[in-house]
């Protein structure tokens, strides 16, 4: 069985005019895999994203996260798969900005009751793996936009989850930034074997991916697999 | 939600390091208690230094003395003056049997007391040993008059505080010394410390009080008298014995039975009760206005959560969607509220202390205070029992709304 199984996934907003997003989703991912999902503002790929994150609920269909469906949770057994099964990474960093680099990245352990000292010392190992020791005691409003991320990929790693989500990670960096932190994810997925599931719009960044999945109009639109990593352009015309 | 050194740290971390957020917080809510305690303090206070000046004076007490006629009757023409004699003493005492202490009183005014070269004005009581049931003496050398000084007609006193400084400016044990008012020598048996302004026939603290026989014979009284005082038996309400202390004078000095201003009757228990109620109703005042601003404080905590709460928005989506249950944002949210109300609270009453305190030593004086104007301890425990729920009520609703935010919100928000 796949790591991740959606099953005719339909998600409907319910509003004065109700706005059917996802159109019955089929979709496997192994695990170890990198993929990339692609496709257009209103194509409704955050929606999926917020599905797969266990953020938001959906009306039909099954979706199945390492064997366990996810599906009409209590608020608590959402929050606690959140928190143990899937890292998030966000365009905005979403760094807590009172707290300080090592507090962020520790706060998923915090709510597992993981006690001080022992997350205290998980999360400095997290950050050096980011490169980041020296900036453990730092705000984040001290830090460039490329620290921050890397504290907020530090913090989506620390729980140990099966997924890594990230949505438009390099939307708020500059070019530069950008190719370090999807090297950063690309050297997870390829050493540590981590499944990572990127969002965006920028082709670039879709590229590193093996696999891009093209959403369109709330439903698959195409599947490419992508191991030569060249099809820049290819991902442009479609 | 645990309750362990880790989350309150979490808890006062997040508190801490939004400063200028806390304080406005807590502001309210300091401010209110603070003005609570003051205002009970100093109403105390108040209430202290008001009730010093019926000092020592029994609280059931009426003072019989008389007035010009108003009405004729019986042959006698209105506005006439008459007096009260010994004999009305056992008539009241023989006819009222609800009444513990009825005893004269005859005085002189303006009598200069002589000790060697040191003079002091005062005026002069004739009392017997009962009166000290009526007005209580605070006895700092000495004793009271006794019985054996009435029975003996001794020439002895008892004296005021002033005229014990005026009369001995050197101080000391006074008694056994004679000293000479108006011309008679009369041997000092004790001092009188009471300082109440409300006494009979002049203040306490300028009297020279003698043995009512001793007088009655010196300055030739007779068998008249000044006035008479009666206090009740226990459980007795003065009012209700008054028209029969009336009635028994007026029969006795035929003075017509409606005509009463010829008896005139101060009943103390009147005066205590209008005082006690004026309290009552600045002790209602000051809880009214004093939880008034309290409350208002738990409201602007309350308030100013609610904005902070969607300030917030982000943060708590963030910290639900890495794992964050509604309950631990609820848990947080309240245990922010409790801790910054108990916290300024807390800061209220050590504040509103500490000025209590200053108030107190300015009120005191040679070592003895004067009123009391700090809270009682049970008054700053039931208060800081309030914040508590004061903090808990305030952090609900903005607790509630935290605990609605959506962990897709953290990413919808910006």
């Amino acid at each position: 069985m796949a790591l991740i199984e959606l099953k005719d996934v339909n998600k409907t907003y319910q509003g004065a005019q109700p706005l059917h997003v996802l159109k019955g989703i089929n979709l496997d991912i192994e695990k170890g895999e990198f993929v990339s999902i692609m496709g257009a503002s209103g194509s409704g790929k955050s929606t999926l994203l917020n599905i797969l994150g266990i953020l938001d609920n959906y009306d039909t269909g099954t979706y199945h996260l390492d064997g366990t469906l996810i599906k009409d949770l209590s608020e608590k057994q959402a929050a606690a798969y959140r928190n143990r099964m899937i890292g998030f990474i966000f365009q905005s960093f979403n760094l807590i900005s009172f707290k300080t680099a090592v507090e962020n990245v520790e706060l998923p352990l915090y709510y597992q009751g993981m006690s001080r000292h022992k997350r205290r010392q998980l999360a400095m190992e997290y950050l050096d793996k980011m490169g980041l020791t020296d900036w453990a005691g730092h705000f984040p409003n001290e830090m460039s936009g490329g620290q921050k991320q890397r504290v907020a990929i530090a913090r989506a790693l620390i729980t140990s989850p099966r997924i890594i989500l990230a949505d438009e990670p390099t939307g708020a960096l500059d070019s530069k930034t950008s190719v370090e932190v999807m090297n950063l994810l690309t050297k997870l997925n390829k050493e540590d074997g981590m499944t990572i599931i990127v969002v965006t719009h920028e082709s670039g960044v879709a590229n590193q991916a093996d696999k891009i999945i093209h959403i369109r109009d709330g439903v698959i639109g195409q599947i490419e697999e992508n191991v030569r990593h060249d099809n820049w352009d290819s991902a442009l015309i479609k | 939600m645990r309750l362990d050194r880790d989350t309150f740290r979490e808890i006062l971390d997040s508190l801490l390091r939004n400063r200028s957020r806390s304080f406005l917080t807590g502001f309210g809510v300091f401010w209110g208690v603070f003005m609570l305690m003051l205002l009970v303090g100093g109403g105390q206070g108040l209430r202290q230094l008001l009730e010093k000046n019926f000092e020592g004076f029994a609280q059931n007490t009426c003072i019989v003395y008389p007035e010009q006629t108003s009405k004729a009757y019986k042959g006698y023409q209105k506005g006439r003056w008459w007096g009260m004699t010994e004999t009305d003493v056992d008539r009241v005492r023989a006819m009222v049997p609800e009444l513990e202490i009825v005893t004269p009183i005859i005085s002189r005014w303006g009598q200069s007391a002589v000790n060697g070269e040191n003079t002091a004005s005062a005026s002069m009581k004739g009392v017997t040993p009962e009166y000290a049931g009526v007005e209580t003496p605070k006895i700092k050398y000495g004793r009271y008059i006794n019985q054996m000084d009435l029975a003996d007609e001794k020439k002895v006193c008892v004296i005021g505080k002033r005229i014990y400084e005026q009369l001995f400016p050197g101080g000391g044990d006074p008694t056994g010394q004679r000293i000479a008012v108006s011309g008679i020598y009369y041997t000092v048996v004790g001092v009188d410390y009471n300082e109440g302004n409300m006494s009979i026939n002049g203040r306490a603290t300028e009297a020279i009080s003698v043995p009512y026989t001793t007088m009655r014979k010196a300055y030739n009284f007779g068998k008249r008298i000044n006035l008479l005082c009666v206090t009740a038996k226990e459980g007795v309400e003065m009012s209700s014995v008054i028209p029969r202390i009336r009635s028994i004078i007026q029969r006795a000095h035929s003075i017509s039975p409606k005509d009463n201003q010829a008896v005139q009757l101060i009943n103390t228990q009147l005066i205590f009760g209008i005082v006690d109620n004026l309290f009552k109703g600045i002790n209602f005042l000051i809880w009214l206005i004093g939880l008034g601003t309290l409350l208002a404080g738990a409201i602007g905590v309350s308030n100013i959560m609610m904005v902070s709460v969607r300030e917030r928005t982000v943060e708590i989506g963030i910290r639900r969607a890495i794992g964050a249950t509604p309950k631990q944002i609820l848990g947080q949210i309240m245990s922010e509220s409790v801790i910054l109300t108990v916290v300024a609270g807390m800061l209220g009453i050590v504040v509103s202390v500490g000025i209590l305190a200053v108030v107190e030593l300015a009120m005191t004086q040679d070592g003895i205070l004067k009123a009391a104007f700090q809270v009682p301890f049970n008054t700053a425990v039931m208060a800081a029992l309030l914040l508590a729920v004061l903090g808990v009520l305030a952090g609900l609703m903005p607790a509630v709304r935290a605990m609605g935010i959506k962990p897709v919100d953290a990413m919808r928000d910006e």
